[in-house]
């Protein structure tokens, strides 16, 4: 085997000065949050390490994950793949094909068991015996058990592998299941988002590298750093919302002077994402930033709450018919009010009729 | 025996040694090539298998026709938006939307944007190692290579130190025994056939087109929020301008994009064009091998409407048109509402027709899936060794024009676009073959089909400059508008309507077809780019684009797939879209 | 006529009073009234907002004020409710009747269906009850008791979200987001909790009316005074 390069060594070869090296590990710390101590730590463990090999699997997606990670600018995503991991399996990038390519998967459980780090773009369809989704003639949720089986952990990419995705939505036809799902004895990490945006993509790696240890995780699987608030929380025209100025349609004078989104379906209340701190494409802008709601895409089965633009939404509780509580509601508070009115009406009839039948009401 | 011609005039030999590469890599989604070769291991038989489904045609019945272009967006996310575009356009046209004209150059901005992203991208990163040895770049004098550079290009970057930084990562790269995503390939091979220098010059460009692809995106971002997946909106666009308010899009972001324009066409033109050139200029054999459907049947809707919601070919910035039998001479007009030209079939495909004999046009299309494989197929349901493509094979449908298996995609929209006389595209096309010294019929090729995607990143990345002035022109003028919501609500739309919208996108024409019913989708087909190109056979016996293309092309090595590799990359294939 | 209700059964010599709802009883029901009404009425304007105030947005804080007024209800109705379950343990046998049903009781269930009858004017005669009739109790069980716990789970369920990972709120409440499949379904959920109440609210409040008027007994005076009037004394 040759010489592994450390990170630090592969930034020195790339024509990166020691003082500048040590710039980018402070600047790493204070970008996940941490304080100048933590430089150090940065420093040290990138400068002593082996690039940790990934293996990243697709299943049923678009490959938009893989789409958003190259557009990582901080680190670059050239960075990433070339001196910080070592992405040894992609079928969307990596040269070889064919059986050259998935006797890889087998060179890395002999030689890094239990020391790589799965990556998961997509998730398995469980109908069919799985051949909805089919790579090397077998179903693709086997491919996903044998390498879950030998890895250290599961980064699960977007929300098709964290949730299901769009080809989970109702009638969900291939039975696309999440990874967590699946995959139950290995850490899964959750990376939402359709796609995540791609420095919250490196950022979760560069984290898992540099401190040598798993992001802090939330209830639901996802990193604190970049899920435990909503995009609502931080959003820049929060003001806006608090002050009760709504656009009510799109291109009309609250679109134009960047009023809140609420009322045109915005979902940024309930999501919990990075878009409003972190923002997309090199902080250039969010949806909510360039005048369209937030459509939860981070949040569980977003895509089956009815219309992405009205801010009630569907309570799914018969089928794809519409289910939104205030109309639900509003039929049922009508009823009742017709009921109360018609058996007031009953009442007063039956209550006269006794009377006349000579006061004996009670009898 | 085992010899056959084929409808569309194909001699297919199943005999001989047959050749399994599945996956295929640096792709977007799964993809299985099975091919048959003869004794001097020249391709005789190939099939084609699009290997994933996930059925969003089923997922959009009964849902908001406004909502759906979210959900087609992601059908694919390496082309991103164009899906999108696609079913806002599919919604307008049911529901007899017009959107303003600011609306149309956006759209045609960003879709612009995507192809010279998407094209930039497919060429160094999903095709140029078929052609490029990462590993022989070690052994390139930076010197030289900076030479290269200079006689070709006047791009700044090429400096011999320049070319020694980038080795020496490499080396230290390769020596660390890492080898990453160039693992387990095929470097050393005889095929490839690029001296050292050129290696050294592409893996480096490889690196710098990484880089400024992301710059590219960020007009989707402006318009749309985001990319990939950015944000649409039946009527027109979900942004605004606020010229003279704070809160829209004003004049700091408006320079942005112009300043990502001309950066786009000095990267393409100063480093794409003259490695594509480069790089050609070593491989001009491959002018004979990959034509397949190329020569014969070719077609194009035509896009990027100048004026809004004027969809005529001479409102087109890029015409559209089909051609058959190789005839250039005629350009035959496609009608995407005539039930008797757009048909899908699927005899060979894994969904279920009553009658699959026959073709469906997408407004009376059925997705059932039904995965059954044929009786001569080897290996087991979930272990699959051989296909058999005398039954059902694949998860793609197979569309035909009139009958015709059709390829789409850069080429045929430059051949349609050639032959119906577009001044723009004929000069280029001509200048760069005059540069190699090539006969047009060189277009019909996997090379010709690698460099008509080239000179289209060009013509997009040209074309954004003179769509932003346009729109500044109309802003200049006081149009602002951006969105018509007019017929937003439901309760103004008629019970029933049926919508077809159309897209030329980066991998070819695109159509969603829409029925909507009492303010709900009823149907939803979606007839994609990679539907066309990997096409299994039909009813009528014709094989789809990647397969004809297959035929006639001798490999080095029978286990090395190489070649495979370069004429299915020549089409971009793109497997999420094909099947959806 | 007029002998009747001299001699009869409507004479007040006849009535008779018994002490049912303790003073926290009542206080709460009103104070749970008051409360719920206002956070019906701002939670319907958090789901569907008014119209946008001119200016600057500094000038306005109005849909801030009304999720400040939801959230400050919300605190009533919640510690209000607590301090009533503190009072089931403590009060007289009435004041446990909304918490519980007395289902393994064979009578219980008689009287239930006498009531269902009474009310589809299927039977004639009108029970006696002293505390809820059971099936007034049925309904305060699922409609308000358990809603009200709905209500308050939900509630500050969202209510930690906007507190922050980690708050107090999140740590007691925030298990029930995924669980109700996420922070949107969470809040459609309890939306449609708020309809659920509101329909128990118009049938609950016309049943108290209606006793009043037509009944054998006192009714929404009782809710006032304590005492139940009964306007007979037959069984
Ligand atoms: C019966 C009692 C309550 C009713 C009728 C009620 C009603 C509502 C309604 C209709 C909404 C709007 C939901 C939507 O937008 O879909 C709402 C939102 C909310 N409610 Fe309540 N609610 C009640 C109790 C509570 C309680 C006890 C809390 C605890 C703090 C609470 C906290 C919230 C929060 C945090 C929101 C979201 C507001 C925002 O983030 O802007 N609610 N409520
Ligand atoms: C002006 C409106 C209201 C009136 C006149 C009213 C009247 C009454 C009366 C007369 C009772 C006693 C019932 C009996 O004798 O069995 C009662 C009990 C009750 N009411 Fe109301 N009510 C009103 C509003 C509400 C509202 C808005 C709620 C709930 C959100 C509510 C919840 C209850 C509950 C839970 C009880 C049972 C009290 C206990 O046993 O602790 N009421 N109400
Ligand atoms: N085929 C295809 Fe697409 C494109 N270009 C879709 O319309 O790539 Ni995903
Ligand atoms: S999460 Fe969304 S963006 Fe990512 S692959 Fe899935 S569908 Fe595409
Ligand atoms: S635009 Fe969306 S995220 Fe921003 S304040 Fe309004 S509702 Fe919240
Ligand atoms: S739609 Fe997705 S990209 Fe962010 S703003 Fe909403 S979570
Ligand atoms: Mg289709």
């Amino acid at each position: 085997m040759g010489i592994q390069q450390t990170f630090y060594e592969a930034m020195r070869e790339h024509g990166i000065t020691r003082r500048s090296f040590l710039k980018f590990c402070s600047l790493t710390a204070a970008g996940l949050g941490l304080g100048p101590e933590f430089a150090g730590k940065i420093a040290y463990a990138l400068e002593t390490k082996p690039r940790t090999p990934v293996i990243w699997l697709h299943g049923l997606e678009c490959t938009c994950c893989s789409e958003s990670f190259i557009r990582s600018g901080h680190p670059l995503a050239a960075d990433v793949i070339l001196s910080m991991i070592s992405l040894d399996y992609d079928d969307t990038l990596m040269a070889a094909a064919g059986y050259q390519a998935e006797e890889i998967l087998e060179q890395t459980i002999a030689k890094y068991d239990g020391n790589f780090i799965l990556a998961c773009e997509g998730n398995p369809p469980l109908n069919e015996d799985g051949m909805y989704c089919i790579q090397g003639g077998k179903p693709y949720v086997e491919k996903l058990r044998r390498m879950a089986s030998h890895c250290k952990a599961i980064i699960a990419w977007g929300s098709c592998a964290s949730w299901g995705c769009v080809q989970a939505a109702k009638p969900n036809p291939t039975r696309a299941t999440p990874i967590h799902k699946v995959i139950t004895d290995k850490p899964v990490i959750k990376v939402p988002g359709c796609p995540p945006i791609a420095e919250v993509m490196t950022g979760v790696i560069t984290y898992m590298l540099t401190f040598d240890r798993f992001p802090e995780l939330d209830r639901q699987g996802r990193p604190k750093m970049f899920y435990s608030q909503r995009n609502h929380d931080k959003c820049y025209r929060r003001a806006n919302f608090d002050a009760g100025q709504f656009v009510e349609r799109f291109d009309d004078e609250g679109a134009r002077k960047g009023y809140c989104l609420y009322k045109m379906g915005c979902k940024g209340p309930t999501t919990h994402n990075a878009c409003s701190t972190v923002e997309w494409n090199g902080g250039l802008s969010w949806p909510v930033k360039s005048g369209h709601g937030c459509l939860g895409c981070s949040e569980d089965n977003f895509w089956d709450r009815g219309s992405f633009y009205s801010a009630v939404t569907d309570l799914n509780v018969v089928g794809q018919v519409e289910s939104r509580a205030d109309k639900i509601g509003a039929v049922l508070a009508g009823a009742a009010v017709v009921g109360v009115a018609a058996h007031a009406a009953a009442s007063v009839i039956s209550h006269t009729k006794d009377n006349n039948k000579g006061g004996d009401s009670h009898d | 025996m085992t010899e056959t011609v084929t409808a569309n005039g194909f001699k297919l030999d199943t005999g001989g040694q047959r050749v399994v590469v599945d996956p295929i890599c640096r792709i977007e989604g799964h993809l299985r090539i099975e091919v048959n070769l003869d004794d001097e291991n020249v391709i005789r038989n190939a099939v084609s298998t699009g290997t994933m489904w996930r059925g969003l045609e089923v997922i959009l019945k009964g849902r908001d026709p406004r909502d759906a272009w979210a959900f087609t967006e992601r059908i694919c996310g390496v082309c991103t938006g164009v899906h999108a575009l696609a079913s806002v356009r599919a919604v307008e046209d049911a529901l007899g939307i017009q959107i303003p004209e600011n609306a149309n150059h956006i759209r045609n901005l960003m879709m612009l944007a995507q192809y010279t992203q998407d094209h930039l991208v497919h060429f160094y990163h999903l095709h140029a190692l078929d052609w490029v040895d990462v590993v022989s770049a070690l052994k390139a004098d930076p010197k030289a290579t900076s030479a290269l550079q200079q006689s070709i290009s006047k791009w700044p970057k090429s400096s011999p130190g320049y070319f020694r930084g980038t080795q020496a990562r490499l080396k230290r790269f390769v020596e660390s025994g890492q080898l990453g995503p160039f693992s387990n390939a095929y470097w050393g091979s005889p095929a490839y056939k690029l001296p050292p220098e050129a290696n050294l010059m592409a893996v480096t460009h490889y690196l710098e087109a990484l880089d400024f692809q992301r710059e590219i995106v960020k007009i989707h971002t402006i318009f749309g929020g985001r990319n990939p997946h950015p944000n649409w909106v039946v009527g027109g666009m979900p942004c605004s301008f606020s010229l003279n308010e704070t809160g829209a899009i004003n004049m700091e972001w408006l320079n942005l994009v112009s300043s990502i324009i001309d950066r786009s066409i000095d990267f393409v033109d100063q480093v794409y064009i003259p490695d594509l050139k480069a790089i050609a200029s070593f491989y001009t054999e491959w002018t004979n091998y990959g034509g397949g459907l190329s020569g014969k049947n070719l077609m194009s809707y035509g896009d990027f409407p100048r004026v809004a919601n004027d969809w005529s070919q001479d409102n087109m910035y890029l015409p559209g048109g089909a051609i058959i039998n190789g005839d250039l001479s005629k350009v035959h007009e496609v009608d995407v509402r005539d039930p008797e030209q757009i048909q899908e079939f699927v005899a060979h495909s894994w969904y279920k027709y009553p009658d699959e004999s026959k073709g469906l046009h997408p407004w009376d299309g059925i997705t059932e899936p039904d995965f059954e494989l044929g009786p001569n197929s080897k290996g087991t349901k979930t272990d699959i060794k051989e296909i058999d493509e005398d039954a059902k094979y694949s998860f793609v449908k197979a569309p035909r024009w009139r009958g015709n298996a059709m390829e789409v995609g850069p080429l045929a929209r430059y051949v349609v676009a050639y032959a119906r006389g577009d001044k723009e595209i004929k000069e280029q096309v001509d200048g760069l073959l005059h540069d190699l010294g090539l006969p047009l019929t060189a277009l019909f090729s996997t090379l010709g089909r690698t460099a008509a995607r080239g000179l289209e990143c060009s013509w997009s990345a040209h074309k954004m400059r003179e769509v932003f002035d346009n729109m500044l022109a109309n802003l200049k003028a006081g149009d602002t508008a951006t969105s018509n919501m007019d017929l937003w609500e439901p309760n103004t739309w008629p019970a029933d309507a049926k919508g077809v919208g159309h897209v030329e996108a980066p991998r070819g024409s695109l159509g969603h077809w829409v029925h909507i019913k009492d303010t709900k989708i009823e149907s939803y087909q979606a007839v994609v780019p990679t539907t066309w190109n990997a096409s299994p056979r039909d009813p009528a016996g014709n094989i789809g684009a990647y397969e004809a293309a297959l035929l006639g092309t001798p490999m080095a090595n029978a286990q090395q797939p190489l070649e495979i590799l370069r004429t299915v990359h020549s089409f971009d294939p793109c497997l999420a879209c094909a099947t959806h | 006529m007029n002998s009747n209700v001299a001699s009869g059964p409507h004479d007040p010599a006849n009535q008779k009073a018994v002490y049912v709802f303790e003073a926290p009883v009542r206080l709460w029901h009103w104070l749970h009234t008051f409360s719920f009404l206002t956070l019906a009425v701002t939670g319907y304007l958090i789901a569907d907002p008014l119209p946008s105030p001119i200016g600057i947005p500094s000038d306005h804080f109005l849909m801030g004020n009304i999720r400040l007024i939801h959230f400050i209800a919300a605190y009533v109705f919640a510690i209000g409710f607590a301090v009533r379950i503190y009072w089931a343990l403590v009060g007289n046998r009435f004041s446990r009747e909304i918490f519980y049903l007395p289902f393994w009781r064979a009578d219980w269930w008689k009287d239930l269906f006498y009531e269902l009858g009474f009310y589809l004017f299927l039977i004639r005669k009108q029970h006696k009850t002293l505390g809820h009739n059971p099936l007034a109790q049925t309904a305060m069980f699922f409609l308000n008791t358990l809603m009200t716990f709905f209500m308050i789970g939900t509630g500050f369920a969202l209510y930690g979200q906007g507190l922050g990972e980690g708050s107090w709120a999140d740590q007691g409440f925030g298990w029930i987001i995924p669980l109700l499949g996420g922070e949107q379904a969470t809040r459609n959920w309890h939306d449609m909790g708020m309809w659920i109440m509101l329909v128990f609210v118009i049938i609950h409040i016309y049943m108290a009316v209606r006793a009043d008027i037509i009944g054998r007994e006192s009714s929404v005076s009782t809710m006032i005074g304590g005492w139940r009037l009964f306007k007979d004394d037959q069984p």
